[in-house]
């Protein structure tokens, strides 16, 4: 009961508030990130299964067997079908050729369907797809077919009323080299239409929703029994983009709760010290009243235990209800409603509370007990920090682990900790040189200040890595979201392509060119291509050749591949190995990745089947290539001589801006031959998730500032009894107000931007191995972080350690050296 | 009548960066039940030092000590601690009261150490022994410098009186007592120190300047740079035997 009851006293006397504040704060600030963090993950998830119309999909070229659906229904999981295949529509004398999609009344299981039932209506959303024997169009193909609503559009054999235009289909992307415009109809019409045929290219989708254990253990039991004319469809092989930006978005929040951690965990430390050196007097006098060193421990642990409960209830307390605000207040920012939160979020606060007490508070408040008695006698209150060894190893070690847990990634703790190792490394460094600076050819207020920070040059080495840790943190955050969002932003800039036109006749070639230019569209280059397969490598059979090798079943081999040529290299590829090839060169470039599956080097010989005609060329280099970059690209590129007896088509992509959407029903008119994808609206559903993912990053970042400013408080407050006191004194003695206040801000200016020094130099390393170990990223150096960190390091303690010890300058010295005596 | 404090051929010595420094050479002495003793001497001579050693708050480097008819020096630092709590009481120059405890709950702080449960109701008593029963809740900030001492004062003798044994082995250590106060408020403390000493019958050890406050003690032992340099009792009162 007595550590209570003085855990009580104290805390009434207001000798518990720092601590109590920053635990409080601490545990608050990465329950609500925590909090914040995993709902917003999991609305992003669900989000980001909208891509899919489903949870998972199974791909098939061909009908799945019974058994497999059966085996679905029996686990209780959510079904749907989609079928989609390509066909000629008609209208009266028009003609025009579509992506159909037939879809089963369960469809979409995830997502919304977007249709108007009229030209002019507004859009709404709609449960499933079309009744049994209507059909919804996307809005181009009315002019194009000269249809109104409630005409009779003819698909194959069967007849069917068209009663909507289609505005969003959420996954739309899933088949992205579908030609034509979509047309949707229900899935019980489809045999009526008798355009699917044996031999016909149609692709089966199946969907599935449910419980998360019955998805798993479902797709466990079917995958053994796929063929290879299926594959199981998640969000990363569906959507990589997506999945790749959540990804990182994931790291990022890990991140930035890892951060919070280490920045409370800093403020806990700072003032658990300032609270045991002032202890240090009361437990002196408790030990000469008759407390040993096992009832001092056992009470001050004791203080800790309540001290950590109360805290980490009102810190988890405050942490849910600042999140639950801030997400309310950004409900309309969220595409769906983030999902209540877990228990998860808790347990993190709870173990973030005991990790910080135990690490940080623990050490300081253990030291108390080995308080020598005779303090009292020599009026002596310095706690000499023997066995300081148990902070410095508790304290990292505790954040270590707890940093790892929430991460769960060694990458994350190691690049924070060697930003760290690096920070208090420089701050003994950058110590040792301000205290050997010579005072005497310096002015007042720098005399007085570079005075006082030599006189706390041990103490001052703890307060510029404290300084330095939240700056870091604040830093690396602040450029790190910097990097991912314009990361982001070039990968889908504004004029990013957003069509694909190809089987384009050679003798097309010249007069689209013409059209786009006329139409002010930007087109990329137009690419050859020739369809072959590859079937040797070195004269060996390609599937054996690589079979022997060990190389893992490559669909590569099982299917006929785009073939190019050109003699300029793609802006997005670069060559990795070899030579690009001047004019007179023969041979082909592969994609490098493609080349690792194959066990391809630089030399071996390709043999191609084109049309039953057979090319061979030697592999002249390996290329990296940016699949997201929305331009043609090809797995293989010969020199341009190789491939020019071949029949070739032209493939293009070109950026069309939505006012200028109908330019398409022109293009399909003039060009009926040409095929046309359309990418506009997935570009546009991608560029929304990333931007809800950016303002989920910015919104965590701004309680992380909030947290950075936390350890500056903490660390200007655990030295200002000190700084205080030796103002009074020096006002006593006839200090001027300006004097101190100016000798005050030039002491905490220097400390800032030392700290802020470090802080870039830690924060650059952080960078760099997040960069590229977490966020896959190129290195880059970031200047503005070497001119910022200092400047904001010198702003902020700056202001804050002179605003905080204004009190010694406004108040009579009389009155300050009363309250501290 | 039998010693309370003995303590014999006392030898301090302290490691420092030139050599082994000597704080206190060769001391011994001995103080019966009631009896009082002043220590004086100039600063650093050492008195302080001692006090401590005689208080089981540190252990000599040569020599014994019994108190309460116990070897202390003979006892790891839990079991001295546990001993003070029995029958040591501390007045300190700087009164020493914890500034977040209110005045009863510093004087409670000795009897919940022992884990007694009549604490508050002793403190509030041993309070109204020295006139301040009307100030318990207040705060040591909210007390003049001798209301402060006095708090001490009833802290010290709170601790003592807490000795279970039927004769009082409670011994009251002070040290420079009336150093951080006026003349006037440093004669009344005096007073209520001897009174309440002469009530209680403990026995006092106290280290002072003042030569006033010293010759009110049964005992001095004056001494300079560690050693004893005069002992004897006091003019006028039983002597105890004091020995260099």
């Amino acid at each position: 009961m007595l550590p209570l009851k003085l855990l009580f006293r104290d805390w009434r006397g207001g000798e518990l508030a720092l601590i109590a504040t920053a635990l409080v704060l601490a545990v608050s600030c990465v329950t609500a990130i925590a909090h914040f963090t995993d709902r917003l993950t999991r609305a992003m998830h669900i989000q980001s299964q909208t891509f899919l119309a489903a949870e998972r999909v199974l791909r098939s070229s061909e009908p799945a067997d019974p058994a497999w659906l059966e085996g679905a229904r029996e686990r209780g999981l959510q079904r749907a079908q989609t079928v989609s295949f390509a066909s000629m529509l008609s209208a009266g004398d028009q003609f025009q050729f579509a992506a159909i999609k037939a879809v089963s009344g369960s469809y979409p299981l995830v997502g919304q369907l977007e249709m108007r039932p009229a030209e002019n209506a507004r859009s709404r959303v709609a449960d499933s797809g079309p009744p049994p024997g209507q059909v919804w169009l996307e809005p181009r193909l009315l002019p194009l077919l000269n249809l109104e609503m409630g005409d009779n559009l003819q698909v194959g054999d069967a007849e069917l009323t068209v009663t909507g235009l289609l505005d969003h289909e959420p996954d739309r992307s899933d088949n992205l080299f579908s030609m034509g415009a979509r047309v949707m109809m229900n899935l019980e019409d489809l045999a009526a239409t008798n355009t699917v045929q044996p031999g016909s290219r149609v692709r089966y989708r199946y969907l599935f929703a449910g419980d998360d254990a019955a998805l798993e253990d479902y797709f466990q039991w079917l995958q053994p029994q796929l063929t290879e004319h299926q594959r199981v469809i998640d969000l990363q092989e569906g959507q990589p983009r997506v999945a790749a930006a959540l990804g990182r978005a994931e790291s990022f929040l890990y991140l930035a709760g890892s951060l919070a951690v280490l920045l409370a965990s800093v403020a806990v430390g700072l003032a658990a010290r300032r609270y045991s050196l002032r202890h240090t007097s009361y437990v002196a006098v408790m030990k000469s009243l008759g407390a040993g060193r096992g009832k001092v421990l056992r009470i001050y642990l004791g203080q800790l235990a309540g001290l950590v409960l109360l805290a980490t209830v009102a810190g988890l307390l405050i942490g849910s209800l600042v999140q639950a605000q801030a997400v309310s207040l950004m409900a309309d920012f969220f595409p769906v409603e983030p999902p209540p939160s877990h228990w998860r979020p808790l347990l993190v606060g709870l173990v973030t509370g005991i990790a910080c007490a135990l690490g940080f508070a623990l050490p300081p408040l253990a030291r108390l007990a080995r308080t020598d008695p005779m303090q009292t006698l020599r009026r002596d209150w310095s706690n000499p920090d023997r066995r300081e060894w148990l902070g410095l190893v508790l304290g990292p070690a505790s954040m270590l682990l707890l940093i790892w847990w929430l991460s769960g990634d060694i990458a994350i703790t190691l690049a924070l900790f060697a930003g760290m190792a690096l920070l208090v490394g420089g701050a003994a460094l950058v110590n040792q040189l301000l205290v050997r600076g010579h005072l005497s050819t310096l002015g007042g207020s720098w005399r007085i200040a570079l005075g006082s920070l030599q006189r706390r040059a041990a103490f001052n080495t703890l307060l510029i890595a404290a300084f330095g840790t939240g700056l870091l943190a604040m830093l690396a955050l602040v450029f790190a979201r910097t990097t991912l969002v314009e990361e982001w932003r070039m990968q889908l800039p504004d004029n990013a392509p957003n069509h694909f036109l190809f089987n384009i006749a050679p003798h097309d070639v010249d007069e689209l060119e013409t059209m786009l230019a006329e139409n002010n569209i930007t087109s990329t280059e137009l690419y050859p291509m020739v369809r072959g397969r590859l079937v040797a490598i070195n004269g060996v059979p390609a599937k054996e050749y690589n079979k022997e090798r060990g190389g893992d079943r490559v669909g590569a081999l099982n299917r006929e591949l785009n073939l190019s040529w050109t003699e300029n290299l793609a802006p997005d590829n670069r060559i990795l190995e070899g030579q690009w090839w001047d004019e007179t060169d023969e041979g082909v470039s592969v994609e490098v990745e493609l080349a690792a599956r194959l066990n391809l080097a630089l030399g071996d010989q390709l043999r191609f089947s084109i049309g039953g005609l057979e090319v061979e060329a030697p592999v002249t280099s390996l290329r990296s290539l940016d699949w997201n970059s929305m331009r043609p690209n090809f797995f293989m590129i010969f020199a341009p001589g190789t491939l020019r007896d071949f029949p070739a088509t032209y493939i293009t992509s070109f950026h069309l801006p939505a006012e200028k959407k109908l330019f398409v029903n022109e293009l399909v008119r003039q060009y009926p031959s040409v095929s046309l994808i359309e990418l506009d609206k997935i570009i546009e559903r991608i560029r929304d998730t990333i931007g809800q993912v950016s303002l989920a990053i910015e919104s965590v970042m701004a309680l992380m500032l909030v947290a950075g400013v936390l350890v500056l408080i903490a660390g200007v407050r655990a030295s200002i009894a000190e700084r205080l006191q030796e103002a009074a004194i020096i006002r006593t003695l006839g200090g001027r107000r300006r004097l101190l206040l100016n000798s005050l801000l030039v002491e905490f200016g220097l400390l800032g931007t030392a700290a802020g020094l470090l802080a870039a130099a830690g924060a650059e390393l952080t960078l760099a191995v997040l960069s590229q170990r977490v966020f896959e990223l190129p290195f880059a150096w970031h200047p503005l972080l070497w001119l910022l960190g200092p400047l904001a390091g010198a702003l902020l303690v700056g202001t804050a350690g002179t605003l905080a010890c204004r009190s010694s300058v406004s108040q009579p010295p009389l009155k300050v050296l009363r309250e501290l005596a | 009548m039998s010693a309370v404090l003995r303590a014999e051929s006392l030898h301090l010595r302290v490691a420092t960066g030139e050599g082994p420094l000597t704080l206190l050479n060769n001391i011994s002495l001995q103080l019966a039940r009631g009896e009082s003793l002043a220590i004086t001497g100039a600063s650093g001579s050492g008195k302080s030092t001692l006090l401590g050693l005689l208080a089981g708050l540190d252990v000599p480097s040569e020599g014994r000590i019994w108190l309460g008819g116990e070897e202390i020096t003979a006892m790891d630092e839990e079991q001295r601690a546990a001993l003070r709590a029995r029958c040591v009481g501390f007045v300190f120059q700087t009164f020493q009261l914890l500034p977040g405890l209110t005045a009863r709950e510093n004087v409670m702080l000795p009897s919940e150490l022992r884990g007694e449960r009549s604490a508050a109701r002793r403190a509030g008593e041993f309070l109204a022994r020295v006139g301040l029963e009307h100030r318990l809740h207040h705060y040591p900030r909210q007390l003049s410098g001798g209301e402060q001492q006095r708090v001490a004062l009833a802290r010290a003798f709170c601790s003592i009186a807490g000795s279970s044994d039927s004769e009082n082995d409670g011994i009251l250590f002070a040290d420079e007592p009336t150093g951080s106060l006026d003349a006037g408020n440093g004669e009344k403390i005096i007073d209520l120190l001897f009174q309440l000493n002469a009530e209680s019958a403990t026995t006092l050890v106290l280290v002072t300047h003042e030569q006033r406050l010293a010759e009110r003690c049964q005992s001095h032992l004056r001494m300079a740079a560690g050693e004893v340099e005069i002992a004897g009792s006091a003019p006028g009162d039983n002597l105890s035997e004091v020995s260099a």
